[in-house]
């Protein structure tokens, strides 16, 4: 006779193993037979939890509405270096525009994209609807709209007879006394469910249920206010979650509550103190750094990067930054030896090797470097990162002179994404060493429409206008090539013919 | 190779100026380091994927049935 394995056993280990529909499956038959059976009930929403698990210090994303219509900041003109908002205002060392590229809100590209960091914070209404057209992430109108939503109703489609469990018919104040099964209720409703509204009613029950000496339902409560854009209750409870227990998490929620408020030096100092509980904490340092590098302060972001990596030295991230940051300042082949760093730790995307390639041609080691983009071009997933790999290798083809095959790059550059303002600007550049002076205008003014952040079809644009005689739309680009990169002399210098040759008029 | 006379000798003028012109060329766009992907972010980005998929089964078996 077959002996068969105790179900609820079985569904504990595939839950071990991380095979959470199979969990979830055998779950559902033991429901089935004993609808009261509380053990697969705690499980199944665990087992459906996980499958949808987003670290939520993680995700922050910021709609138009919260950036906008932003009523928590205090100064609406923030002194230099204490906002996050004036990226230009701290000038740690890092790298001039001219060398280094900038995103769409002034910073200097990093070497690692977070959800957060994705796109930046632009300055002006204009700016932040027309994000999403030149970004490769669309951007939500509000936080609320954003991927969350999206993801709840995901989950909710995909399950034919409907969802798991109807919130609308939960008694919340019956499952807040029993200890064990709120916690897992909560996080199924919180994370799977996407309704903050039940998890914080369940929260509230809860903490009180608990007379209020339970941290973790307090940084329940915290992350459910971040969600609902009640900042300063969030952060209330945070605190008094950090009085009961002091954990990482805790202060790197706080942290994050922080940030959103534009507090940077505040959420630094918060780092510190957490940094004198849990010294060399990794994520705490991680913390550190990329508030520095989001103030536009390299070289102490490097610095802490670097900490980082004396504490654990395979960390994605800090290794990645540290490589983009040697490249940008002159050193590919220290640059490369960080990416083959991460290529030995089993990093293999077509990202790496398309950084892997730029190194290795700048570093004059030529032999890697077409096999490298062949590898990214080989490994892209969607068509704007084939558009960014085909705009490198067009870089490679400048460098070796090969300016035909350059241009056939940046125009398969182009025909993957559309709004490719590098390329526009770049293939302008060659049209008009081909002498074709309407063409390359063309290109010119498309690439200022479309990344008016970049100096480079501005000054462009004054150049070719000066060269042809037409002062006045050479004047007006000169003055958008300032305004994105005041110290760069060759706009002062065309600036200052331009102004003598009015006065002379 | 210490040995191999130069046929090219260089030309230090010692007199007169020396003269040169700065010309304002056009500017390249910089080559770009794309920036890798977090854990999370790849998750996120795979499971909006799994389920824009989902979604479009989903369509597409309703539409058989009609």
């Amino acid at each position: 006779m077959e002996v068969t394995m105790d179900p609820l056993f079985l569904a504990w280990s595939y839950f071990r193993r991380r095979k959470f529909q199979q969990c979830s499956d055998i779950c559902s038959k033991i429901l089935e037979d004993s609808p009261y059976d509380q053990a697969a009930w705690s499980l199944k929403t665990r087992a459906l939890t996980e499958m949808v698990y987003i670290d939520e210090i993680e995700v922050d994303q910021e709609g138009i509405a919260e950036m906008m219509l932003d009523e928590s900041s205090i100064a609406q003109v923030a002194r230099p270096g204490t906002s996050l908002r004036l990226p230009g205002t701290s000038h740690g060392g890092g790298p001039t525009p001219a060398v280094r590229p900038m995103t769409q809100s002034g910073r200097p590209i990093t070497g690692f994209v977070r959800p957060s960091t994705q796109s930046g914070r632009p300055g002006t209404m204009e700016q932040a609807i027309r994000t999403p057209r030149t970004a490769s992430s669309t951007r939500p109108i509000t936080s609320a709209s954003g991927r969350f939503v999206r993801l709840g109703t995901a989950s909710m489609l995909t399950n034919p007879e409907g969802p798991f469990i109807h919130l609308s018919r939960l008694n919340l104040s019956k499952y807040s006394q029993k200890p064990n099964l709120s916690k897992t209720l909560f996080e199924y409703i919180f994370h799977h469910e996407n309704d903050v509204k039940n998890a914080l009613d369940l929260a509230a029950q809860a903490t009180e249920h608990a007379q209020f000496k339970d941290w973790w339902w307090k940084a329940q409560l915290g992350k459910c206010y971040y969600r609902l854009g009640l900042y300063r209750e969030s952060e209330k409870q945070f605190r008094s979650a950090l009085n009961h227990q002091e954990v990482v998490d805790t202060y790197l929620y706080l942290a994050k509550v922080y940030q959103r408020l534009d507090q940077p030096i505040t959420a630094l100092n918060l780092f510190k103190q957490g940094l004198d509980r849990f010294p060399g904490e990794v994520t705490l340092l991680t913390g550190i750094a990329r508030i520095h590098e989001e103030m536009n302060n390299i070289t102490s972001a490097t610095e802490y990067y670097k900490d980082v990596l004396k504490q654990d030295n395979t960390h994605v991230e800090a290794i990645a930054c540290i490589g983009s940051n040697h490249f940008y300042t002159d050193q590919p082949e220290i640059a490369l030896r960080f990416y083959r760093r991460l290529l030995q730790m089993g990093v293999y995307n077509c990202q790496l090797y398309n950084n892997l390639g730029l190194c290795c041609f700048y570093a004059q080691q030529y032999d890697m470097t077409l096999s490298s983009f062949e590898r990214a071009l080989a490994l892209v997933a969607n068509d704007e990162e084939q558009a960014d790999v085909w705009y490198n290798v067009g870089h490679v083809a400048v460098g070796i002179a090969d300016l035909t095959l350059a241009y056939q790059c940046f125009k398969l550059a182009l025909a993957f994404n559309n709004d490719h303002a590098e390329a526009y600007n770049n293939l302008a550049v060659l049209e008009l060493r081909k002498g074709r002076i309407e063409q390359s205008k063309a290109f010119l003014q498309t690439a200022a429409s479309l990344a008016p952040h970049m100096y480079e079809p501005h000054f462009n644009l004054a150049t070719l206008s000066e060269k042809i005689g037409d002062l006045q739309s050479s004047y007006i680009a000169a003055q958008k090539s300032e305004d994105d990169f005041p110290e760069h002399v060759d706009t002062q210098q065309l600036l200052k013919d331009l102004r003598q040759h009015f006065a002379l008029l | 190779m210490p040995e191999v006379k130069s046929i090219f000798r260089e030309v230090l003028p010692k007199q007169g100026q020396l003269s040169m012109e700065d010309v304002p060329t056009l500017v390249l766009c910089k080559p770009k380091l794309l920036p890798l992907k977090s854990v999370t972010l790849e998750k996120l980005e795979k499971m909006q994927l799994d389920a824009q998929e989902a979604i479009k089964q989903q369509e597409l078996a309703s539409r058989q049935t009609q």
